[in-house]
């Protein structure tokens, strides 16, 4: 790639010297957007600057003082009954909608986020110009610049869509949702006919450590969690490991056939085949007359009604859908392990259980470190495993309403806000979720290899 | 010990495999059930089935399993004095087969003696030592039978779990095909079979809209293969071959926002799609779709990484920009992750639940397959739906499918490529 800024790299300024030592056009700038970009020869690009920035306040001052004042109460007007007297009757008015002030003041935040982002871009945008132009160099036009968008900004063209969604539809929910664990957004207060407002870091408090019901559902649940995540992980994945061994061992004929079978499994959508083994296993579920007919037991089990047998049940369901996936991935991998390393094995003697503890699986494992971590977490929140199987049940009296044994803290979340609407309970258990995953995340990449030799393959 | 050597065999393991033999057939004789020190022996259970004329049914497995077990332990006899390859395969299929009918008998156990009549009650747990003793030995001796004739052992777990597997697949399909509406049926497979569960699903006789919500489906999972496939590979095309301010910034904050449960803000969401007025449609499940799309982006960077840059500086030499690199070089030599993220895409949108149900709520016209077929197994209306839901299973699946394993290759590919980060 063309460097043109080394050059001029002895007069660099930054944020604070661009004022200080600027002309007068650097310096009004900082107030009037693009006045440096239109003085250097960069017209259009100076005047979508100045749009821009007459845009941002034209709202600011129509809408968004007003959207953020309101930010700070969360709406003070609660709805109620009015009487109009020249009417006779009893009026409803509408009152504040604490959750659409809450929602609006964010956007409001995030455009104000987003200006301040173009706006400090504006001011180094002039600024190269000035330093192009003071060097006697040659300074884009618009068109050129638009047609740098297809070579060395190309990262400008390609990501702006992804980023404009993501901020839409991600980061500023996100930016609500996690407000919303420091309100008291739960079912007693539902706008609109109710109001909710700041409490601070209570919901954590609630959660984590009081006598509170919900600190009673809370740790359990997290219990549950944790056991569910390593045993759904490493026992597919040392299932998935053994099968594909087999699959791919010498002298099984018809590879590609054993391996469709299992295949057939993990291609049905998971939601199907869950909700499909869900019916087998239920009180008059297929399995259960079957067990009968064999004489395997004289009652029904209750696979899915009884928390031992539940919390089986899923771990087992779960190793069928995930078996495959893992022996799809380790049967890529095998086959890359270096051959000779089982010849010399095998003229040292040894067996097929002493080649598997010795070379096969070290050298899957640290093949495989990162994608078994990333699994880990996505089986702390596998919501489709445990919602559509059970949907956590069997309920228990000693939970918070709703929740069941075997919930994990993805789906209590869920039915928190979908069935209770205790959001910012949910918020809070999202939050704690999220720290969870950090911390593994944080613990196991820093030291993995995958992650630290990004270019290690070119 | 056998001093013999045959090319082809491995005789080390002859002795154990006849004497598994041996032992199965001794088995025949010794007890089966007991009840009240009172017991019935393989042989004195076949003569009584007989003698009752209590017919054929699942009997055939008891009357055939005496011939078979004495069969493979005159063929252990046989082989010894005469050792050939191809006398010991005959052996191996025989006590393949007779195996296979130790373990039916485990199943069919409790039938054969209560139609009979001989036993009223009966659990498996009332099964003696013959039996268990037999069944063990049988594999034993397959075992070391098919170590003398080389052949893989392998066989004999993946015919196992073959049959694990594929045992609710054929129940859904079975289910499907059924005859007989209503969740609960006391037996597997059903007296009649029909295609009418299929033809209701579509016609308004059976009052759902499902093809509808099929066709809802494939508009969002065309929509998503499309769009969804042109940002991921923008986005990773950028994070793998370019370099500029902020770029691990990015990611981070990719990787940090893709921790958080993605549902947890979907009021939010709902709420703001309703600012643009296109709540409760399919339109928003396709924004929604393409605006977390780049979250995805891991796998083809770890891709992109792979192809050597080289090719990007020639191309450049040759007077290229970056956005014609783009699509004429990385692209055309990335066909396999390109078939992983489309596939990806298509099949995610059959399967999505959590945002569809929350989106359309009741509005049953919008729903989606995934949202409709769940809603037919909710217990107060599984009795009336199980078969048509069944039906419907089998619809979504089966070309997702056949797609799956006709792609299968580049969805290995990409699932490796994910390992290597």
């Amino acid at each position: 790639m063309k460097n043109t800024e080394s050059s001029i790299a002895y007069k660099k300024r930054n944020f604070i010297t661009i004022f200080t030592k600027g002309d007068i056009f650097s310096k009004l700038s900082y107030f009037i957007c693009g006045l440096a970009n239109m003085k250097n020869g960069q017209i259009v690009k100076g005047a979508l600057f100045l749009l821009m920035e007459a845009a941002y306040f034209v709202f600011l001052f129509i809408k968004g003082i007003g959207l953020l004042k309101e930010l700070g109460t969360l709406g003070e007007n609660l709805q109620g009954m009015v009487f109009n007297e020249d009417m006779g009757i009893f009026e409803v008015i509408s009152g504040d909608n604490s959750m659409l002030i809450l929602l609006y003041g964010v956007v409001t935040i995030v455009i104000t986020a987003v200006f301040i982002a173009l706006w400090l871009t504006s001011i180094f945008s002039g600024e190269h110009a000035r330093q192009l132009r003071e060097a006697g160099k040659h300074v884009n036009s618009f068109l050129e610049d638009v047609k740098s968008l297809f070579n060395e900004k190309i990262h400008i063209l390609l990501l702006s869509v992804p980023v404009a969604g993501l901020t839409i539809f991600t980061v500023t929910p996100l930016i609500f949702m996690i407000l919303m664990a420091f309100t008291n957004y739960d079912a007693e207060h539902q706008p609109p006919g109710n109001l909710f407002d700041w409490v601070g870091i209570k919901n954590f408090i609630t959660l984590l450590s009081s006598s509170d019901r919900l600190s009673s559902t809370f740790w359990p649940i997290l219990g549950w969690t944790l056991i569910w995540g390593v045993l759904a992980t490493f026992t597919c994945y040392f299932g998935g490991m053994i099968l594909a061994i087999i699959i791919n061992s010498k002298g099984i004929r018809f590879k590609k056939f054993w391996r469709t079978i299992f295949v057939i499994v993990m291609a049905i959508p998971a939601f199907i085949s869950l909700r499909i083994v869900a019916t087998m296993l239920g009180e008059r579920g297929i399995f259960n007359i079957l067990l009968q007919q064999w004489g395997f037991t004289s009652s029904s089990i209750p696979f899915l009604t009884n928390v031992a047998w539940a919390r089986v049940s899923v771990i087992i369901v779960n190793f069928w859908i995930g078996v495959p996936v893992t022996m799809l991935m380790v049967s890529g991998i095998l086959m890359n392990i270096p051959g000779e390393l089982y010849e010399s094995a095998k003229i040292d003697g040894a067996g097929p259980f002493t080649t598997f503890r010795k070379i096969t699986f070290p050298y899957m494992l640290f093949v495989t470190t990162p994608y078994l971590i990333s699994n880990l977490i996505g089986n702390f929140n596998n919501f489709g495993a445990i919602y559509f199987l059970t949907a956590g049940a069997p309920n228990s009296l000693e939970y918070f309403k709703g929740a069941g044994k075997t919930d994990l803290l993805v789906t209590w979340l869920y039915k928190l806000t979908k069935d209770s609407n205790d959001f910012n309970f949910a918020s809070a258990i999202g939050i704690i979720i999220f720290v969870i995953s950090a911390v593994i995340t944080l613990i196991t990449f820093q030291r993995s290899q995958a992650v630290k030799n990004e270019e290690g393959f070119q | 010990m056998m001093k013999k050597t045959v090319i082809g065999l491995n005789l080390d393991y002859y002795i154990r495999a006849m004497i598994g033999a041996f032992i199965g057939v001794v088995c025949l004789f010794a007890p089966y059930t007991i009840r009240d020190g009172e017991w019935y022996s393989f042989f004195t259970a076949a003569f009584k089935l007989i003698s009752i004329k209590a017919g054929i049914g699942l009997n055939i497995f008891l009357f055939l399993l005496l011939p078979l077990v004495i069969l493979s332990g005159v063929f252990a006899v046989i082989n010894f004095v005469n050792t050939s390859v191809k006398g010991v395969k005959i052996w191996q299929a025989v006590q393949i087969a007779s195996t296979v009918l130790w373990t039916l008998i485990l199943f069919s156990s409790k039938s054969i003696f209560e139609k009979a009549g001989l036993y009223s009650g009966f659990l498996n747990k009332n099964l003696s030592v013959g039996y268990w003793l037999g069944l063990v030995s049988a594999y034993f001796t397959l075992v070391m039978i098919m170590k003398v004739s080389e052949t893989n052992t392998g066989y004999i777990v993946l015919s196992i779990l073959s049959i694990i597997w594929l045992f609710p697949v054929l129940w859904i399909l079975l289910t499907a095909l059924r005859a007989e509406q209503g969740y609960y049926v006391g037996y597997f497979f059903p007296k009649g079979l029909t295609l009418k569960n299929f033809i209701n699903l579509f016609s308004n006789g059976g009052k759902l809209p499902f093809g509808r919500w099929w066709l809802n489906t494939l508009i969002v999972a065309a929509s998503n293969c499309v769009i969804n496939t042109l940002i991921v590979l923008g986005t990773a095309y950028v994070l793998s071959r370019t370099r500029f301010k902020g770029r691990k910034a990015f990611m981070n904050v990719l990787m940090i926002i893709g921790m958080f449960p993605g549902f947890m803000s979907m009021i939010a969401v709902y709420n703001i799609l309703k600012g643009f007025g296109i709540n409760q449609s399919l339109l928003a499940l396709i924004v929604v779709g393409a605006a977390g799309a780049a979250m995805g982006y891991h796998v083809t960077k770890g891709f992109f990484d792979t192809i050597p840059k080289a090719i990007d500086e020639a191309a450049i030499i040759d007077g290229a920009n970056r956005f014609q690199i783009f699509t004429r070089v990385t692209l055309p030599l990335s066909k396999s992750i390109i078939v992983y993220i489309v596939l990806g895409g298509f099949l995610g949108a059959w399967s999505d639940y959590i945002f569809p149900s929350i989106l359309f709520g009741d509005k049953q016209s919008s729903y989606t397959v995934a949202v409709g077929l769940f809603w037919m197994t909710d217990f107060k209306r599984i009795d009336t739906y199980y078969t048509q839901f069944a039906a419907g299973a089998v619809i979504v699946a089966v070309p997702i499918v056949i797609l799956f394993i006709w792609l299968q290759q580049f969805y290995v590919d990409g699932l490796s490529g994910s390992v290597k980060g």
